[in-house]
């Protein structure tokens, strides 16, 4: 549902800034955009809006450059510095909500990447890329079913297998078979 | 009002209404010396006539007014031009496709003037739905369009129009004696831009096709689109596949002559990426510094070079099946195990490379690529990709039919040597 609705915005801010006189849209529009693209991991079009957006607006707006500085750390996936730019700035309510959103898109997809690329990890490292304290970080472990070795401190991951892609009618299937088949016949 | 302009109003407006727009436009081909003498009244012509309903005339008026006004203070051309382009009758600027596109070249020279070249992105978009016939039609207006996206930074209203594979071209040139012909130029264009515009979202493959396009399209000559189109082409296919991909055979021989000793830097660079020798690789690249600066292509360049260390880390997969860290940093040059991580960690989630990482024992262990070849989402793929391959196999056997049924074609295979046959070619690009 979150995702349709950010998905339309960012439709109408692009719309917006097209139509924009002087081809220059407001600063709002601006830093929900690029906050949006951030959540989309859309990095590429992230960093040319950054590129575009006129400098008179950067330097009225830091803001702006503070959901920029995120982007950054998201494309060297840095992720300590990501969590640390996410929480040092109290955004205003233009993009507070989005900007939550990005945080905890980027740990989702943080703990993908350890489920699939780690055996073994040290808490201090699920902690650093999660950006989350010990404690929690180990319930989320826990809940995860990642046992967590309690000397030495290691997580050992386990891959969920994570395939929902929706089925579909086995009559739609005929259909294209149909097609296919007719198609190679002739 | 001057009386020249009195009767280019009349005649406009009289042609419209007899609806004789073939006989209107070979009176507006003449007029362009009477509008350039008169070019300080264009502004009243503009107010006599109506957009929708005398857009031929409008059509001529705002050429000369983008070419031959020089306007002082309050500059109007652009917001009349866009009122144009949202206005105009289709059927009618279709009878002059090489002076409305045209018009919007003189348009994005304008805006690339004034530097705002986000403002023609919606209205190059506009006029190419007017011009075109058909989704995959390409005007020389896509060039334009490309451009200003790619000044603008802003890519996305571009990606629409790439995206659908063009399949016909709008002949706009009507010369006598050659046909009707699309200026090469535009083409060249609109692919090396398309490229661009791929490359910079990390499009690598679309890119590559793009590039590929633009450096087999026929010609005796070298231009510098191909030229530059081939530089890319090389990164690219590095980029893409790791190694420099053949140049079709159906290119012209003008790249393999002309073109490739022309890129020289970029052909060392190839070889020395082939070879996975990092330190070569390194060599060339501070050698021939300012010519990638240059040619605007360091950053690509640079991106090749640390595309290298993930090629070598591959090429370990094939031989290791597990590895500890500090080797893997050994072996392909980098700086310590924690690098090392980095990298794998990166390709990992690119789906790279297939290996899970033991932090407590500090190794690694490649794996098998993970049998997916069942589930529903490799159904999707293939039922996708087939419906590709019979749109493909439609338009082919389309186009074998056009050619079957041309006449030229009939007299040629049926035999009959006719003396009076043209000996040029009147298939034209």
């Amino acid at each position: 549902m979150v995702s349709i609705d950010l998905t339309y915005l960012m439709g109408e801010l692009e719309k917006q800034e097209l139509e924009a006189p002087n081809g220059v849209a407001s600063p709002q529009a601006y830093e929900q955009l690029l906050a949006i693209y951030l959540y989309k991991n859309d990095l590429c079009n992230a960093k040319y809006l950054w590129k575009r957006i006129p400098s008179q607006i950067k330097e009225s707006n830091p803001e702006l450059g503070h959901i920029w500085s995120v982007g950054q750390y998201m494309w060297k996936k840095d992720y300590p510095s990501i969590y640390n730019a996410l929480n040092s700035v109290t955004w205003t309510e233009t993009v507070a909500d989005i900007m939550k959103k990005v945080q905890e898109s980027v740990r989702d997809r943080a703990i993908q990447l350890i489920s699939q690329a780690y055996s073994s990890i040290t808490l201090e490292a699920v902690c650093a890329m999660t950006g989350l304290p010990p404690d929690s970080c180990c319930k989320t472990c826990i809940d995860r079913q990642w046992q967590i070795e309690s000397d030495s401190k290691i997580v050992h991951p386990v891959l969920s297998d994570a395939q929902s892609i929706g089925q579909t009618s086995s009559e739609d299937q005929l259909y294209k078979l149909t097609d296919f088949v007719s198609f190679l016949e002739n | 009002m001057a009386s020249p302009l009195e009767q280019y109003v009349n005649t406009v407006r009289s042609q419209t209404t007899n609806g004789s727009f073939r006989e209107l436009v070979e009176y507006l081909s003449k007029t362009n010396d009477i509008l350039q003498k008169n070019s300080q009244h264009l502004d009243n012509v503009l107010e006599t006539l109506d957009f929708q309903q005398h857009s031929l005339g409008v059509l001529y008026l705002l050429c000369a007014k983008f070419t031959y006004v020089t306007p002082a203070g309050q500059d109007n051309r652009f917001t009349q031009a866009q009122e144009f382009i949202l206005n105009c009758n289709g059927e009618q600027i279709r009878l002059v496709p090489d002076v409305f596109a045209d018009l919007c070249h003189l348009i994005t020279k304008y805006l690339l003037e004034i530097k705002q070249p986000m403002r023609g992105i919606n209205l190059m978009r506009k006029a190419i739905f007017k011009l075109r016939l058909f989704d995959s039609q390409l005007t020389s207006i896509h060039a334009d369009l490309c451009q200003l996206c790619l000044l603008a930074k802003c890519f996305k209203p571009a990606l629409e129009i790439l995206d659908v594979d063009i399949t016909g071209i709008c002949q706009e040139i009507t010369s006598s004696h050659n046909g009707s012909q699309f200026d090469a130029k535009y083409f060249l264009l609109y692919f090396y831009y398309g490229g661009m515009i791929y490359l910079a979202l990390k499009n690598l493959d679309r890119a590559l096709y793009f590039f590929e396009v633009a450096i087999t399209t026929p010609a005796h000559a070298v231009s510098h689109v191909m030229l530059e189109a081939y530089k890319k082409y090389i990164i690219v296919s590095l980029l893409l596949h790791g190694k420099e991909q053949p140049i079709p055979k159906y290119a012209s021989h003008v790249v393999n002559r002309f073109i490739k000793p022309l890129s020289q830097p970029y052909s060392t660079l190839a070889s020395a990426f082939e070879l996975n020798n990092t330190s070569e690789l390194n060599n060339i690249l501070t050698k021939h510094t300012d010519i990638f600066v240059r040619d605007h292509n360091l950053g690509l360049v640079k991106q090749v070079s640390s595309v290298l260390y993930k090629k070598n880390i591959q090429r370990l997969t094939k031989t290791f099946l597990t590895l500890s860290l500090s080797d893997v940093a050994s072996r392909v040059g980098l700086q310590g195990p924690s690098d090392a991580e980095k990298y794998i960690l990166h390709m990992i989630e690119e789906k790279q490379i297939y290996a899970t990482i033991n932090q407590k024992d500090g190794m690694v262990i490649f794996l098998d690529e993970p049998d997916k070849h069942c589930g529903p989402e490799v159904l999707k793929e293939l039922e996708k990709e087939l419906c590709l391959c019979m749109e493909l196999d439609k338009q082919i056997l389309t186009m074998d039919c056009d050619i079957q049924v041309n006449p030229q074609y009939v007299r040629k295979s049926t035999g009959t040597q006719d003396d009076e046959q043209p000996t040029k070619s009147t298939y034209a690009m």
